[in-house]
């Protein structure tokens, strides 16, 4: 037993981190089964342990855990790829580009990320500064970016800005004019998936001194963002606040973040004429931090019905090739990310799935207590310690690794020799809802 | 004409320009309690939450079993390791106090796990935990276990269920789930009702409501004014029979739908037997109970016909002037029909289970309402619902399908923890059993319900962007059927999946 430290309380944490490593390792072995309290209908068992393995690997996993799909019987769960004969796949010496841009226009900044997907918004306060800097370290290792979430981003994390989304949401917590003007890229949170039409929650326990420092708030008081934007009732004001962001750093791109209401292709289009460079549709089965569960469940609607809704309408009104689509809002593994972007998606964007990696169970106990009791979701300055930023970092990278080595085979299979050759080809996904087969087409 | 008249409840604070009239008069304010319609007296409307604990202790939602002999031995093992070093061999992995008695995971206490697996993470040799089958054993084949619990939660705490980590449940379903409600984002105003910074009326009008009124030379309105009520809350209670029969039970539901300002449905024998009276108490009379209707001596705001009958419609109309008379029929009758023949305010039932004639009652509220917009008359109608609105989100779905406020039943009784003895499906026979109840607590109950429930309607009108639920009614176009974008996703034009 390690348990090295100076301090009892060091001791302690070194104890039970490394007890934590271990059960990493060995559940995912199968070495006592699985779990028999752990998953849900959209988050299997199956799911969460491989998760695990691949980012202790940087592999799938090879003894039987099914890594592919969950059970929640829809969306994702009820696709499948039409795959090529073995005989006419691409070889394996085959280069396979799964680089995307984050800039379609003609003009701004040309940024190309080397995989199709960065982190989600999660903010200082909701996850841990360690959380922060694991994700933050990844991102400069995978030259891909993870954002900031709504409440800024501590000194640590300076060293990686070049990687770090600013977001600005309703309540403008944490946005300052330094993290704007250092940002490659500014997110505007109009909503967010697990709670459509509110604002961002949290919770008094987790307002720490350090965190309310940073949002310019009290301490352990909770903090609810207004929704909407209270600055914003039309596509106009739309632009002003890009306008805004452009005249303090011409340089930067512009992301929108968006929920999936009824008319979310047409709010997609209205950001395009105002300006944003990149659409993010958040769907509403996702989502990491505490929502209410009527908005989780019931308002807006699941990724996989608005990618290609949204997607189709771009191309209607010839667009699709000047602005960048990126889904998100229950994204979960590999074949999710492919099968997002043959609906329509170029990229995808990772919250929940980057916290499995770290040793979520998918308990949902976010916001009781401490927070999180693996060191996650928490501003406990115990509880944070569980998770050393390397290692966290490590295990991120892995689970990219995995998630590419995936995607390469799967385009291999179709035929595809790029990842963006994938995008909306629906004709290569069957839908086997409730109600039967169903071969979709294209849309180009 | 009385003189000017104003709502003193903000939630229904909509009224007449002018108020000359109460054409919609709010149930049991203290204004009317006292006869007299006071002017300009505010109110915003607000139910007091309380805690009530369970008094029926739930199973522990996990079994924790522990290999004691392993943990004993890892405890040596690690005094050995550590050089004795106490504190940190006798740490513990649960941050809720599961392993927090003296012998720490000796003996758990499995009532404190939230299922978190920490412990089996960190020891798997040592400790597993399991899902109770006790507590799987709760509700019954609609009323899931976890379904129950919700409701459990918010009857004790009267807060909105939040949890972190997303959604957790199937994509889409049958039934109620299978709809999405709408949110509105950048190009609409929405408002924020549950953290009150603008206000969200819940408040519904129940009544008949003619296409115009008819006014002499001097402007004052010829005949009768048609009646009218406005609830607070678009849920009215109608208790399961054997609730309706009970000493014990029936005044907490009455007692309770006064607090909130709504309506209790109650058959008129037990109205009659306990000596129910009020303005929130809604006689339901068959025509099989005809005989106790002699015996009531007070006129009630609304009365309710169960089963339609031409001569006893008549003749409670004729009984009761002044009142609203509702029919309470099932759910796939055609209402159009009774429409045609005088009838404005209807109770549509369908059983526990959410059916009528093998339909599903979002299907049948969605026809109803249709048939009655399509004959022009939706505006002069009232409907109220009943049957599978067991969750605070199938209130605001059912709304939107066509509803103008639904009749809560089993959600009521499990609220106050009450046990299912099989399916409960048919209203007559639905094998309910409860505990020894407290009047107190069992108000408290509803009331922290009805509190969760309203706020929980506030986060979807909010998202939605209204200002009151009056005008969710019938709004088909601010929410999504699984089925249509299933299709519009998945499939080709014109192609069915």
């Amino acid at each position: 037993m390690r348990a090295h430290g100076k301090t009892t309380e060091e001791r302690i944490i070194a104890k039970h981190q490394e007890a934590l490593h271990r059960g990493f390792q060995a559940w995912p072995s199968l070495a006592y089964d699985r779990p028999p309290a752990m998953g849900d209908a959209r988050w299997t068992a199956d799911l969460i342990l491989a998760t695990w393995i691949q980012a202790e690997t940087g592999r799938p996993p090879t003894n039987g855990l099914e890594y592919k799909m969950g059970h929640s019987g829809g969306g994702f769960d009820a696709l499948t790829f039409k795959f090529l004969p073995g005989g006419r796949w691409l070889p394996e010496q085959e280069a396979i580009d799964t680089s995307i841009p984050l800039n379609r226009r003609p003009y701004d900044r040309d940024i190309q990320i080397p995989v199709p997907w960065y982190g989600a918004g999660m903010s200082y306060g909701s996850i841990s500064e360690q959380i922060m800097l694991a994700r933050a370290k990844a991102a400069r290792q995978w030259d891909t970016f993870t954002s900031s979430g709504e409440g800024g981003y501590p000194e640590s994390l300076f060293p990686y800005r070049e990687h770090v989304i600013t977001q600005v949401a309703t309540g403008m917590f944490g946005v300052r004019e330094e993290t704007i003007s250092w940002a490659p890229i500014v997110e505007f949170k109009y909503a967010q998936g697990a709670k459509p039409g509110l604002g961002g929650h949290l919770l008094g326990d987790k307002t720490t001194v350090a965190v309310a420092k940073m949002r310019e708030s009290v301490p352990w008081v909770s903090l609810f963002s207004p929704f909407p934007f209270h600055s914003v009732y039309s596509v106009e004001d739309h632009k002003k606040h890009i306008d805004w962001i452009k005249a303090i750093h011409p340089e930067a791109l512009v992301a929108v973040k968006v929920s999936t209401p009824t008319d979310v292709d047409m709010v997609a289009v209205g950001s395009y004429y105002a300006g944003a460079h990149i659409i993010q549709i958040d769907g509403s089965y996702g989502g990491t931090g505490a929502a209410p569960e009527i908005a989780k469940k019931n308002i807006a609607m699941p990724i996989e019905l608005a990618i290609p809704k949204v997607h189709r309408f771009l191309v209607q009104e010839g667009i699709r090739e000047e602005v960048v689509l990126m889904a998100s809002g229950g994204i979960r593994t590999a074949d999710d990310i492919a099968k997002a972007i043959a609906l329509g998606a170029d990229g995808c964007v990772l919250g929940t799935t980057e916290l499995v990696a770290l040793g979520c169970t998918r308990c949902s106990n976010c916001e009781r207590g401490r927070g999180c009791p693996f060191g996650l979701t928490t501003t406990d300055p115990q509880l944070s310690q569980l998770v050393d930023p390397e290692w966290g970092a490590e295990r991120i990278s892995h689970l990219y690794a995995s998630f590419q080595l995936q995607l390469r085979a799967i385009l291999r299979s179709l035929g595809l020799r790029s990842v963006q050759e994938l995008r909306g080809r629906r004709d290569l996904l069957i839908y086997r809802g409730k109600e039967g087969r169903h071969e979709p087409a294209a849309i180009h | 004409m009385s003189s000017s008249v104003r709502f003193p409840v903000d939630n229904a604070f909509e009224q007449t320009p002018g108020g000359d009239f109460p054409l919609v008069r709010p149930l049991d304010s203290p204004v009317l309690e006292h006869g007299v319609l006071s002017s300009n007296v505010y109110r915003r409307y607000h139910i007091e939450t309380q805690d009530a604990p369970d008094i029926v202790p739930l199973p522990p939602k996990f079994q924790v079993k522990v290999k004691k002999h392993r943990l004993l031995a890892m405890v040596v093992k690690e005094l050995f390791e550590l050089k004795g070093d106490l504190p940190v061999a006798l740490s513990r992995p649960c941050i809720y106090g599961v392993f927090s008695r003296p012998v720490g995971g000796l003996a758990p206490r499995e009532e404190l796990c939230v299922g978190c697996l920490r412990c089996t993470v960190q020891f798997p040799g040592i400790v597993q935990i399991y899902p109770n089958p006790e507590r799987r054993r709760l509700g019954d084949s609609l009323v899931r276990p976890e379904d129950v619990e919700t409701i459990l939660y918010e009857a004790r705490s009267g807060r909105v269920p939040v949890r972190g980590a997303g959604y957790r449940g199937p994509f889409g379903g049958e039934g109620w789930d299978g709809l999405w409600t709408d949110m509105s984002e950048i190009v609409r105003p929405t408002r924020d009702g549950i953290h009150g910074r603008e206000f969200i009326s819940t408040a519904v009008d129940i009544g008949e409501k003619p296409a115009f009124l008819h006014f002499d030379a001097h402007g004052e309105i010829v005949g009768p004014l048609p009646p009218m009520i406005a609830t607070q809350v678009p849920f009215l209670f109608d208790m399961p029979v054997n609730v309706a029969r009970s000493k014990a039970l029936l005044p907490i539901f009455a007692e309770a739908a006064r607090q909130i300002e709504t309506l209790a449905l109650v058959p008129i024998a037990s109205v009659i037997q306990f000596s129910l009276e009020g303005q929130h108490v809604v006689p339901v009379i068959a025509k099989s109970m005809w005989g106790w209707l002699d015996r009531l001596s007070w006129s009630p705001c609304m009365v309710m016909l169960d089963g339609w009958d031409r001569e006893c419609y008549d003749e409670l109309r004729r009984r009761f002037p002044g009142s609203i008379v509702c029919v309470r029929v099932p759910m796939d009758t055609d209402v159009l029909e009774l429409v045609q023949q005088g009838v404005r305010v209807f109770h549509l039932t369908a059983n526990y289970h959410g059916y009528a004639g093998n339909r599903f009652v979002m299907d049948l509220i969605l026809q109803a309402h249709q048939r009655l917009v399509e004959a022009g008359v939706r505006e002069e109608v009232t409907l109220v619902g009943s049957g599978g609105i067991i969750m605070a989100e199938h209130v605001p779905k059912a709304i939107i399908c066509g509803l103008d406020a639904v009749a809560l039943d089993v959600a009521l009784a499990v609220a106050l923890q009450a046990r299912f003895n099989g399916e409960c499906l048919d209203p007559e026979a639905a094998a309910l059993s409860f505990p020894r109840l407290d009047t107190a607590w069992g108000v408290q109950r509803l009331k922290n319900l009805a509190a969760s429930w309203r706020d929980q309607l506030l986060e979807v009108l909010g998202a939605v962007g209204l200002r009151e639920v009056r005008r969710l009614r019938g709004e088909i176009g601010r929410c999504m059927f699984q089925k249509d974008l299933e299709r519009e996703a998945f499939c080709e034009q014109g192609s069915e999946l």
